[in-house]
């Protein structure tokens, strides 16, 4: 239950934290008309395009990718800390 | 840091029993001496002299005997410390400390303050906690404006963003210990603030509103943050977007790496 508590409150922080940075740098690309390709690897992080007239922004699966690892991550950092205060 | 000239009172919360300090939002007491209870029965005045003639001691035992036990008191926020200096000297004292410390690698210890919550109702704690932090929270919005009005000089942007992100740090810091407060409605409570740190100390609660009352700060920031965040995309207004990155970036304090979410996670 503790891990499980762990992952979730890492990824929830994590992922609120990226989308608040992904969607605000969207924002502001739009905002100066260029253009953005954010990812990682393959996996589409955001996107800023030009089509036509119009800047079409997308939201790709990596956001969920780095919510899941910050959970791991703050998983991984509350066995470690759990590991210390036993011995 | 502690000056000689500086006095004691009992912070708000902490009184004298039979023998024994006792504080009401903790709901602990512990036992004191005559010489503690001497000093402490006479709080809000300087008391190393008289403690001296007392008890038959050297002036510098007495005063050596006197910081010890006032550290030790204000280590547990039981005391807060009053300095009979102006901020300016103070400042100057503190700077002159840490340029000897600066060798050992080693900075002035901070002193803590504790300040009055008022949880009758949720609302009167939310706006107590607001006054309570407001001094820090001006403090950390200024030198968060500062620095970004920095990079964005430096990156020839313009002012409007930067200022938005430090108002949002320091309102952000108000509003994660007022969320925290308005959990807390009907148990005792206190704002501490001791160095870097501001949290929230609080009478025992069941472990399921601790966990509670841990993860509402930093969520209710950090939600407001994504609404900023939300209300930029749809207004196409990047400084609105902008300033709601301080307020969400509240959510790390979920992880173990904040106080809240080792809480949470029962660390």
């Amino acid at each position: 239950m503790r891990a499980l508590k762990a992952f979730l409150l890492g990824t929830v922080a994590i992922g609120v934290v990226a989308y608040a940075v992904v969607a605000g740098l969207v924002v502001v690309v739009q905002a100066d008309g260029r253009t953005l390709d954010l990812g990682i690897g393959p996996v589409l992080i955001a996107s800023v395009a030009v089509e036509g007239t119009a800047k079409v922004a997308t939201f790709g699966p990596g956001l969920i990718l780095v919510a899941l690892l910050g959970g791991v991550v703050n998983l991984v950092a509350a066995e470690l800390i759990r590991d210390r205060s036993r011995g | 840091m502690i000056a000689a000239s500086d006095t004691v009172s009992l912070a708000p919360g902490v009184g004298l029993g039979q023998g024994a300090l006792e504080d009401r939002v903790r709901g602990h007491a512990w036992p004191l001496n005559s010489s503690g209870a001497f000093v402490l029965a006479r709080a809000g005045r300087p008391v190393v002299r008289e403690l001296a003639e007392a008890f038959s001691l050297p002036v510098e035992v007495a005063r050596a005997d006197v910081l010890h036990f006032v550290w030790l008191l204000n280590g547990l926020a039981l005391v807060n410390v009053e300095s009979q200096m102006s901020r300016p000297r103070r400042f100057t004292e503190w700077l002159q400390l840490a340029v000897r410390l600066a060798p050992a690698g080693t900075m002035p210890a901070p002193v803590a303050r504790r300040r009055a919550l008022d949880t009758r109702t949720a609302r009167r704690a939310f706006v107590s906690s607001l006054a309570a932090t407001l001094p820090r929270a001006c403090l950390v919005a200024s030198a968060a404006t500062v620095l970004a009005v920095h990079f964005a000089v430096i990156l020839g942007a313009g002012l409007v963003v930067p200022v938005l992100i430090g108002l949002g740090t320091g309102l952000g810091l108000g509003l994660h210990e007022a969320a925290h407060a308005a959990l807390l409605r009907g148990v005792p409570s206190a704002l501490v603030i001791r160095g870097r740190r501001t949290y929230v100390l609080h009478a025992p609660v069941t472990p399921g509103r601790r966990a509670a009352v841990a993860l509402g700060g930093p969520l209710a920031v950090s939600a407001l943050g994504v609404g900023l965040v939300l209300g930029g995309i749809v207004a196409a207004a990047p400084a609105l977007a902008a300033a709601g990155w301080p307020l969400a970036a509240h959510a790390l304090a979920l992880t173990v790496a904040g106080g809240d979410g080792r809480v949470a996670c029962g660390l």
